[in-house]
Order: structure tokens, then sequence, then C-alpha cells
């Protein structure tokens, strides 16, 4: 018997990728990566300056003029009620945080498994964390009400006798995020320092003062390499389990207590699933954000990372889905009053249009499109497949938190919570994430250009036969 | 690598001809210690035929993770014995809660070390005349070397050869 060779047919030899399409087989000159870099930092066309001033304004008037306005005149102005005591605030605060995951996810995670897709988007998901911690992180103290006494929750010896509760998750919280906030800065700011002293080489003025201090006299001797590298490296490891400790504390904020719902041993792994899945989409939107407003963006963030991100996305509703599956599963099979009374509640009463819209947006809208190479290769209607992923966590953040709590164990003390000056507060914080965002990105390189080099030069296309393949080096 | 009054900076396009430039510099008999390689991406010792080398930065860490632990052993556990506050029916120095917050300030105290460590070995910030050319970032690779002046002009000769873009006995530019 003979092997016979079927010739493919045409169309499938056109479609089929050449490897030339991906960045780190596109090598430019290290000059010319240099050039399209600082020219997307140094223009600032008219549009940047109306959304930088539009931003400012939204920042103190919605969040420092709001939050103010609820200090002085008290809590009363929130939607905060018997029984819903945790309300946007914390739904925010819990949003945020998730989102600031993508940074440690898309930057440690890929960078210890070597995934070499990760290298232009790397800081764009680290800024994406350290602006997203902030942001996240002024939620306590805007909840807090009296954030004047907020020092209080700080260990050190005092006259009033005072000392924190260690044995409450609200101390945990306030210690994972001190060491989330701060590490990821540190990770942030570590992998910038030569690209700092690139900029520094090629600016003049007030920019060349502010990249000469900031890159601290970077050369790139042998030395400087290997005490970064390992750096980076020792960073990479060592922020993993943070980032799984602050989200599971995050969880057990809600977990440790009685309430139904809320009572439950996965909460943990729940939470950083979704933390994961919707930070890794907001990364997506970050993307195709700077690809389209940012000069020469488009070489850097090409639909090869939409593509591979997608599939991310799609492997995290998976695993997103699982758990909250686990969840709704056991609460309705369990028989416990409470939890069918509140589930009841969820899939059928007051709350049933976020829980269909959550359902809609985290599982029918990624399951349907997902798959498709051409959708996950297209990013536009990724940004929007991942807005809309986000509008369902943002949902299953709510529905958790203010919507749970006000179904809890005594029917005479169900209410309805409806958010008020919160709204404005949550439009304030997310200005203020955007602004951030918006001057970082004029201000510090936000492509990783000598990480993009690096990868360059490790990858070739080696000759087999009649075609090329991917070949690619170790070089570290 | 120490900077003395004899240091040369010779300037390359590429890697390649910046390894054969190190082994041209041995051949002269310049040691090992007195060349570097100054470049704007990370280049293997392998790449390049350079010794090893070596950092105390994972000791640093893990000093620091043990310093954090120690912190917390102090903030949660003997403070807390000292404030009690009866939680729950919780032991005032309860293990469960004390794990989560030792790892949180041991995982801090190994993240601040680790970063201090970069700054203490590279000795950070330091803004002062130094062997430094802005084309470097640009992609190109610089050897820097102490060479004795009776061979300097050999030196610089063979170097040319191998194409060697700049190579004189440089003054020394602010950074």
């Amino acid at each position: 018997m003979t092997a016979k060779a079927i010739p493919l047919p045409q169309s499938q030899v056109e479609e089929e990728e050449d490897p030339r399409q991906h960045l780190l087989f596109d090598p430019r000159p290290r000059e010319e990566l240099n050039s399209m870099v600082l020219e997307a930092m140094h223009s600032t066309p008219i549009s940047f300056w109306i959304a930088v001033i539009i931003l400012t304004l939204l920042v103190i008037i919605c969040l420092f003029g709001a939050w103010g306005y609820m200090a002085v005149v008290g809590m009363g102005t929130a939607g905060i009620r018997r029984p819903t005591f945790w309300g946007m605030f914390i739904a925010n605060f819990v949003f945020w945080i998730g989102i600031s995951h993508s940074g440690t996810f898309v930057s440690a995670i890929l960078r210890v498994f070597k995934a070499e897709f990760r290298r232009p988007f790397t800081r764009a998901a680290e800024l994406m964390t350290a602006f997203g911690l902030a942001a996240g992180a002024m939620y306590p103290l805007i909840h807090l009400g009296r954030v004047w006494v907020s020092y209080w929750i700080f260990p050190y010896p005092n006259n009033r006798w005072l000392w924190p509760n260690f044995h409450s998750p609200l101390v945990w919280d306030m210690v994972a995020i001190t060491t989330y906030l701060l590490g990821s800065t540190m990770y942030l700011y570590l992998p910038l320092i030569p690209d700092l002293a690139m900029a520094r080489d090629r600016s003049k003025g007030w920019r060349y003062s502010l990249y000469r201090i900031m890159s601290l006299g970077w050369r790139g001797t042998e030395e400087e390499w290997v005490r970064l590298r390992t750096a980076i490296r020792i960073f990479a490891f060592a922020i993993i389990p943070v980032m799984f400790s602050v989200h599971t504390i995050v969880s057990w904020d809600f977990a440790v207590t009685m309430a139904p719902g809320w009572h439950s041993t996965i909460f943990g792994p729940f939470f950083i699933a979704g933390a994961i899945y919707s930070g890794v989409a907001a990364v997506i939107m970050i993307m195709f954000l700077i690809r389209s407003t940012m000069l020469n963006m488009k070489y850097f963030m090409r639909e090869e990372h939409f593509d591979a991100l997608g599939k991310l996305v799609l492997v995290f509703s998976f695993t997103w889905t699982y758990f909250y599956f686990s969840e709704y599963m056991l609460g309705w099979y369990g028989g416990d009053a409470a939890d069918k009374a509140l589930w009841q509640a969820i899939t059928h009463g007051p709350f049933a249009w976020l829980w269909y819209l959550m359902l809609i947006c985290n599982i029918l809208i990624p399951w349907l499109t997902l798959w498709n190479k051409k959708i996950r290769r297209t990013p536009w209607v990724m940004f929007i497949i991942c807005l809309l992923i986000n509008v369902g966590m943002y949902t299953e953040r709510y529905l958790i938190v203010p919507s749970m709590i006000a179904r809890n164990r005594f029917p005479f003390d169900w209410d309805s919570y409806l958010p008020r000056i919160e709204l404005v507060i949550s439009l304030g914080s997310l200005s203020l994430f955007m602004l951030l965002y918006l001057l970082a990105s004029r201000l510090i390189p936000l492509i990783p250009v000598w990480e993009v080099q690096e990868g360059q030069f490790a990858h070739t296309l080696r000759k087999v036969g009649k075609t090329h393949v991917p070949s690619v080096s170790e070089t570290e | 690598m120490r900077e003395g009054n004899n240091v040369h900076l010779a300037l390359f396009k590429d890697v390649d001809p910046a390894s054969e430039a190190l082994d041209k510099l041995r051949e002269f008999g310049i040691a090992e210690d007195d060349m570097t390689i100054i470049s704007g991406v990370p280049f293997s010792e392998k790449v390049l035929g350079r010794p090893i080398l070596t950092t105390n930065i994972p000791k640093f860490s893990i000093a620091g993770f043990m310093l954090g632990l120690l912190a917390a052993l102090a903030i949660n556990g003997i403070a807390v014995l000292q404030y009690p506050i009866r939680v729950g029916g919780m032991a005032n120095f309860a293990l469960p809660s004390f794990f989560i917050v030792a790892f949180e300030m041991s995982m801090l105290g190994c993240l601040i070390f680790t970063f201090l460590a970069v700054i203490w070995e590279c000795a950070f910030p330091s803004y002062g005349p130094k062997m430094y050319r802005p084309e470097i970032s640009d992609g190109r690779v610089a050897i820097v070397f102490n060479c004795p002046p009776e061979i300097h002009t050999q030196v610089h000769d063979a170097l040319a050869t191998l194409g060697a873009e700049w190579v004189h006995r440089t003054e020394a530019t602010k950074i």
C-alpha cells in the first residue's frame, strides 16, 4: 500500500499564517523601536488635552468633591441603609482590586512560563495593576465615613490603648493591599529603568531631568543587567502568591461571615478566577485604546496578542462559570431556607435582571464568540466583548455585595439598596484611573523596548525543507 | 570593574564584533576584571564568553523575608498579647490569623529588600561622570576596559579593524 499525497486546497494554503506577522519575527533596528516609542510619548494632540481637562474636572468634582461632601454631611448621603451596610463602595473595591490582578498575571505568570507573546504589553498591564490598586485602595477609606480616623488601623504604640484587631479580615486587607501595592509598584519600576535611561538619552529639557533622576544613572553594564534580571525573576515568583493572597483575603471579608450567599469555602479561588477574568479582559481593552489612540502602537500590539489574550479570557470564562455554578448548585440544593430565599430573589426576584445580564455578559457572549479565531483577531470586536465581560463582572460584584446582604436571615429586615452619591464617586474613581493612565502614557515608555528587542533577538525563522519554521533560542 | 585613569570605551554596531573584540583584548593580556560590556539589552555570559557573574540579591531577599516575619511576630504576636482583644472566642494570639499577616509581611520584606538590593549593589542613584555613550541605548554595544598606556595604540588599532565605530580614551560624561 502506498501513501498518496493530497495537495491542500488553494484557499487553505493562502490562509496559512506568515510568521512575519508576529512582532518577534518582524524585527526593526533598536534605534527605530526607540523612536517609535518616544514619538508616541511625545505626541500630545488637542484631543489628549481635552481628555485630560475633562478627566481632571471629573476627579475634582465627582471624586474629591463628592467624597468631601459626604465626609462633611455624613454617610446619610450614600444609599447605605440597614441592612445593606456594604454597598457600592465595597463592590467597587472588589472590582478594582480584581482588575489589578491582570498586571501580575500577564507580567509575572507569563514571564515565569516564558510566554513570549507577553513582551510588548507587560508594562501596560503592570500600570493597570498600580492604578487599579490606587483606585481600589481608596474605597475602604471612602466607605469608612470618618476618614480622618483611618490611622487607627495602623499598628503603632499609642496612648489610646488601641491596637488593630489582627483577627479581622479588614486588617488582613490593609496588610495584603499594602504589600501588593508596594510590590507591584516596585515590580513596575524595575524593568522600567533601562527604558527610562533610553528616554534620558534621547530627551531634552524637563523630560531629560525627569528621566535622568528616574533612571538612577543606569548604563546597562553586565553587572547591572545581571542584578536587574535576578531581581525581576525573584519579583515574578514572589508576587504570584501575593496576588493570590490579596483576592483570597478580599473574598474572606465576605466568606468569614455567616451571611447567606457569602459563607463559602470556595470564595477564595472563585474570586481569583473572577479577578483574572476581568483583569485580562481589561488588558485587552487598554491595549485596544493604546493601539487606536497612540502613534506607532499598531506595530507593537498586533492581532496575535489579542488572539492569545482572547484564548486566556475564554479559559477564565470557563473557570469562573465552573465556580459560579458550584456556588449556585449548593445554594439551590442545600435546603437552607435563607440560601433558598436569597437565590430565589437573585434568579426570579428583584435582582433577576442583574443576574441575567451577568450570565449573558460573562458566559453567553464569550462562549459564543471567543472560540472564533477571526473574532479574537479583530481588536475592536474584542474591545466590545471585553467591555461587556467587565460589565458582567461588575454586575457579579454588585450581586454579591449589596444584593446578597439585603437578603439576610431575617425576612423582616429585608430591604432594597439604591445607590446615591456612590454613583458620582464611582464615576470619579473611574476618571482617576483613566487620568493616571493617560498621563503615564505620555510620561513613561508604555512598551518595554529592551524586552521586545531581546525577544526579537531570540526568535528566528529556520528553513526546514520547503518552508520556514519559527525557532526560539534560549538567550537567558 | 573599577574605571581607572586608563579607561577606554570601544563602540560596536553589534554583539558579534564586540565578542570578537573581547577575545582580542584577552590576547593583549587584559584581565576579565578589567573589561565590561555595556548594552541596551541583556546578553548572557555565554553569549559573550564572559565569566559567570554572581549577585547577593537572593540573600537580601531571604533576609528581608525573615525580617518581615519577625516584624509580623512583633506586631501580631507580642503586641497583641500586650493589648488583648477577645474576638469570637478566639485566642488572643491565634495561629490561623497570624499565618495570614505573617505571610503578607514576610513577602513584603522580601520584595522591599530585593528592590533595595538592586539599588545597593548597583550603587544607585549615581549621576556622576561615567564611561557611557547615548548610542548604547540605540542598540550599539560598548566595551569599557582598562588598558596600560604603553599598549593602548595597538589595542585601538586592533579594535578598529574589528569594526569599532568609535575608539579613543574618552572623557567620562555625566549621566
